[in-house]
């Protein structure tokens, strides 16, 4: 059996076969860049309006993240509308995933895992599908080409508009188009077309998504604290309790450390979240400007991975600070 | 802040649809999967304690049905020796009412034959006393005087010999 497998995948016809057809993609990427040079990627930090002329906050994150709900709200209703007590396909595969989500929670949040449950399987939910969107094709390259603004098309000023931090792909290497780099770097973002703006943009390579996620995080991590501890949880900020004098200061600064580690928190989530999506959305860009086919597959396995690894990361550490702000400050172990 | 691409607005309307979504996906998934799932455990559960159940009563049944069978059993085989038991009685008796039946019977047969013989032989001393008579007459030629005195004496002399003969 397993001979058959290996005869019919990688038999003496079927090998040159597999080695023409990858040493043809090869080619063909190589001659592409020859006859219709893929244009050098241009990365922005943030989202970009989608219409020149149109309102600015609607850029093309914000749309994703639309497209995201609809996606996400239309699951909840095929699920809730075909529940049945003998599931079939969809309510199957969205129990599997509630119920692991669930059992996730009980072990680590025990009986409040029944009030977390709702914040952090959003949070998995909405950032995992957020992170794939990202990879579906299409979403990055397909888009418009906006105008200058005329006065800024020749205006020695032009670094005003390229001056909203982006990073350029220049002869294979990428440069942040600083200010002042902006005459160094060639006109490589810089089509004669115009600027290039992506119709879609993954919510989660938006630093509004991630911030977002990560405020409403720490928020509800201090309503909670408050809700079950009331007021004797803000003595874990300030706490100047202690037999003597030393003590005292020494617990007044570990109260302004446990501040600042929630401020941190806040930055963390969102950095991190941004990070590693920007970051693969670059790797995938990078990788097909260099060579168009098979480079970039390995890449797309390990952003699909990534996707995956970064929603489960945030939602744990969601989980854990949600119950670890229930614990009273006497049980309290500092967790980094 | 601006240089990151972090605008307020933005960042708002994004908390709000994290937060509408969580409302919404509470509303339409989570409370609605969750409560499938439980009730689809406790039907399991209540199926299985059920099922339980049933085969213990099953169980017992089969229990109680063999010492029901084992009674009946012991019982049939109580009356089997009792009804034994009564027809050997019974056969007893019937013999033994027969028996005395048959007794009965021959000894009234006894008694008739011995009453029979009697008849016969009084009868015979009659015919032969009158037949002695006769001849006595006969050989005296004439007829004794005393008919009934005769006659007496000759009963008398057979009843004695009669009895001596016995």
């Amino acid at each position: 059996m397993g001979k058959k497998i290996v005869d019919f995948l990688w038999g003496t016809k079927q090998r040159k076969i597999w080695t023409s057809v990858i040493v043809g993609l090869f080619a063909a990427s190589i001659l592409i860049n020859f006859i219709a040079p893929v244009p050098p990627p241009h990365v922005a930090l943030s989202g970009e309006p989608i219409f020149s002329t149109g309102p600015k906050w609607f850029t093309n994150s914000v749309l994703t993240t639309i497209i995201v709900d609809i996606i996400l709200l239309l699951l909840a209703l095929a699920t809730r509308f075909s529940l049945k007590e003998v599931p079939g396909g969809l309510q199957n595969f969205m129990e599997a995933i509630i119920e692991a989500l669930y059992g996730l929670a009980e072990s680590v949040a025990g009986k409040n895992a029944g009030k977390f449950f709702p914040w952090v399987v959003t949070i998995f939910l909405f950032v995992i599908i957020s992170n794939w969107s990202g990879l579906i094709p299409g979403v990055g390259s397909i888009g418009f080409y906006h105008p200058y603004p005329a006065e800024e098309k020749h205006g020695e000023d032009s670094h005003a508009y390229l001056s909203d931090n982006q990073l350029a792909m220049a002869g294979g290497s990428i440069i942040l188009a600083a200010p002042e780099s902006v005459q160094a770097a060639p006109a490589a973002a810089v089509s004669e077309k115009g600027k290039f703006i992506p119709l879609f943009r993954a919510p989660s390579a938006d630093l509004n998504m991630t911030f977002a996620l990560a405020i409403s995080t720490m928020v509800m991590v201090q309503i909670w604290g408050v809700r079950h501890l009331g007021g004797s949880y803000f003595r874990k900020f300030f706490n100047f309790s202690g037999p003597n004098g030393f003590m005292k200061g020494i617990n007044g600064f570990v109260g302004i450390l446990e501040l600042i580690s929630e401020f941190s928190r806040v930055l963390a989530f969102g950095f991190r979240l941004f990070g590693n999506i920007f970051a693969g959305e670059i790797i995938l860009f990078t990788m097909t400007f260099l060579i168009a086919f098979l480079l970039p597959v390995p890449f797309y396995v390990l952003e699909v991975f990534v996707g995956f690894v970064q929603a489960l990361v945030f939602m744990m550490l969601a989980l854990v600070f949600f119950q670890m702000s229930t614990i009273s400050h006497g049980s309290h172990d500092e967790h980094h | 802040m601006d240089a990151l691409g972090i605008e307020w607005s933005l960042l708002l309307a994004q908390i709000v649809n994290f937060l509408l979504l969580i409302v919404l996906l509470r509303m339409f998934l989570y409370k609605p999967v969750l409560n499938m799932l439980n009730a689809r455990k406790e039907r399991i559960a209540q199926s299985m304690k059920d099922a339980e159940r049933v085969s213990a009563a099953a169980r017992e049944a089969e229990q109680e049905k063999a010492k029901v069978l084992e009674q009946a059993r012991r019982e049939a085989q109580e009356i089997r020796a009792q009804a034994t038991r009564d027809a050997e009685k019974i056969a007893q008796d019937v013999r033994g009412r027969a028996e005395q039946e048959a007794t009965e019977i021959r000894m009234k047969a006894q008694a008739d034959a011995a009453k029979q013989v009697e008849l016969a032989l009084a009868d015979a001393n009659k015919q032969i006393a009158d037949l002695a008579i006769m001849a006595t007459e006969k050989l005296l030629g004439r007829e004794l005087a005393n008919k009934a005195e005769q006659q007496r004496f000759v009963a008398e002399f057979l009843a004695e010999s009669g009895s001596k003969g016995k």
